[in-house]
């Protein structure tokens, strides 16, 4: 069952069309990573998710209840970690926690209580430090923290981990991880490597449409082929072998990149990489590296925007 | 949930030390208004020389310098401190957390109301007791007769004002602009009260005529329909605002 659904959804900024009749639907409990270049309506989707913007048309709906702009009422079902979060810097963490648990209607002792998971949870103290003088890190702990304390159904992340640095980031995402099965989590980001180590659902969007959108498995079995590559010295070498690569039938799809060479393939990759050795061999050419890739979601990406 | 959001609001006026400077500048007013009443007879001698008559300074001296302060520099005191108070968290952002947790737009407007009117009524009050008490030791006469019903016509201007306030924050994209539509608003105010047909109808004799009502008993009575019209825009400032900002990108 979908916690989350988005029908025939559009929005427009003056002439420009953000998304186009955007159909999506978020199973409860997945880790559901949503990905797609800079500018193409992820934040816009948040935010109309969150009843901070306003619909053109179709529906948002967050467990059977319809998100209206301006309202309240879904939100009281939702988390939100925007990329940049912002504070009252004259409250300290604890405060400031004190003030979200009090407006999402926690009970007094149990708000005591889940400040100070919360705090020891992200790694932040519990003393009088107001919010001014938080780092950047701090900050973005401190906004983990808010959107997890009322143990929300639905979890929005906006690009969470861009400002964090690698441990924070880390640590982040094993925190998101911890979450499978309690929390749905829609997790915003570019980074596609933190969407491969802990989402199970992926939707990719792109001209305001979500082009694929279903589990991280299904998707590689789709759409990703393991390659090989081969690079060399020269382009020359590499344009040779690449032309001798094509030139063998079903062997897979072959591409360039300057001093690489790339195989798609599907079946074993040992019969290909012995009989690649003997071409090598007989075109007397030596390449410095091979590498087997395995199935990637930038694969997936790339080939779902049409990009080489 | 508005009581959460009006200690939000209480905690941040002290913090920011907003309300403390807004309390020794009208505390600065309390304690000068008498004291200037006190010393302009002998700042003229002085100046223009012995010879120079002045009447001997009344209670009623102290009042004008009250009354004249608080109209012509504490309400623009409180639309400098107070004009971005809207604009101000829509810009830094810092109201997205607390919507996306469920809380109504409408109690933010309603507490910010709550909060600077409670913050204006405090100062007003500490500058109305202390010119009180210095007015009564320096000048104890019974020229001033009717000292509550002269102070509450300007609390209630400054209830409305603040409501304004809020409005004209909402309505603005930066303080500037919130503080400039309050001067605005001010000055169609000051334009109106050309017209004297026009003046038991206008909001701003409410805060011109104080000496009037300080003076003459029952001189209040005339001016029921500037209570009223002062009622009326405080409370429909606050409904579109709240309109306003029900629709407001955040």
């Amino acid at each position: 069952m979908s916690l989350l659904e988005l029908h025939q959804a559009g929005k427009s900024f003056g002439s420009q069309q953000v998304l186009n009749n955007l159909e999506m639907a978020v199973p409860e409990g997945a880790i559901f990573g949503f990905v797609g270049e800079n500018g193409a309506g992820k934040t816009t989707t948040m935010r109309l998710i969150l009843g901070l913007e306003q619909l053109d048309h179709g529906t948002i709906q967050i467990a059977g209840r319809p998100v209206e702009y301006g309202g309240a009422t879904t939100n009281q079902l939702t988390g939100y970690l925007p990329d940049v979060p912002a504070f009252y810097d004259y409250l300290t963490a604890a405060e400031y926690l004190r003030l979200c648990g009090q407006i999402t209607g926690l009970p007094q002792g149990e708000l005591d209580t889940r400040i100070k998971t919360m705090l020891t949870r992200v790694g932040l103290a519990t003393g009088s430090r107001r919010i001014k003088g938080f780092s950047r890190g701090m900050r973005q702990r401190l906004g983990i923290a808010q959107a997890l304390l009322n143990q929300p159904r639905l979890l929005i992340c906006d690009e969470p981990t861009s400002a964090l640095d690698p441990e924070g980031r880390n640590q982040f995402l094993e925190l998101l991880a911890s979450l499978r099965g309690q929390t749905t989590v829609l997790f915003s980001t570019h980074i596609l490597a933190d969407v491969e180590r802990i989402c199970d659902h992926v939707g990719i969007l792109d001209q305001g449409r979500l082009q694929v959108c279903d589990t991280l498995t299904a998707l590689k079995q789709q759409y990703a082929q393991p390659q090989l590559i081969w690079r060399f010295a020269q382009v020359d070498a590499a344009n040779r072998f690449a032309q001798a690569l094509a030139a063998q039938p079903n062997w897979g799809q072959v591409t360039t990149a300057t001093q690489q060479v790339r195989l798609a393939y599907q079946g074993p990759a040992e019969p290909l990489i012995r009989r690649a050795w003997q071409l090598l061999l007989q075109m007397d050419l030596t390449p410095l590296a091979m590498e087997q890739v395995a199935p990637s979601l930038e694969q997936i990406f790339l080939k779902v925007v049409g990009q080489p | 949930m508005t009581w959460i959001m009006i200690k939000k609001e209480a905690r941040e006026a002290w913090r920011s030390r907003r309300f403390l400077i807004l309390l020794i500048v009208f505390l600065i007013f309390g304690l000068m208004n008498p004291l200037m009443a006190k010393l302009t007879p002998e700042i003229m001698k002085m100046s223009f020389g012995k010879q120079f008559s002045v009447p001997a300074p009344t209670s009623l001296d102290s009042w004008t310098q009250f009354y004249k302060n608080n109209s012509q520099i504490g309400i623009y005191l409180l639309a400098i401190i107070f004009g971005g108070t809207i604009s101000g968290e829509v810009n830094r952002g810092t109201l997205v957390n607390l919507v996306t947790k469920g809380l109504p737009r409408r109690t933010v407007i309603v507490s910010k109301w709550l909060v600077i009117t409670a913050e204006w009524l405090l100062v007003a009050l500490v500058s109305f007791l202390v010119t009180w008490g210095y007015t009564a030791y320096y000048f104890p006469d019974q020229k001033s007769p009717h000292l509550w019903l002269a102070f509450l016509p300007l609390l209630l201007f400054g209830c409305s004002l603040t409501a304004l306030i809020v409005l004209a924050s909402t309505l603005a994209r930066n303080s500037y602009e919130g503080l400039f539509m309050v001067i605005g608003y001010t000055i169609v105010l000051y334009l109106l009260s050309l017209f004297t047909d026009f003046k038991h109808y206008n909001p701003l004799s409410l805060i011109n005529h104080n000496l009037t009502f300080l003076t003459k008993a029952g001189s209040l009575t005339p001016y029921w329909p500037a209570l009223l019209v002062t009622g009326v825009l405080g409370a429909l400032a606050l409904l579109v605002a709240n309109l306003k900002f029900a629709r407001k990108q955040l």
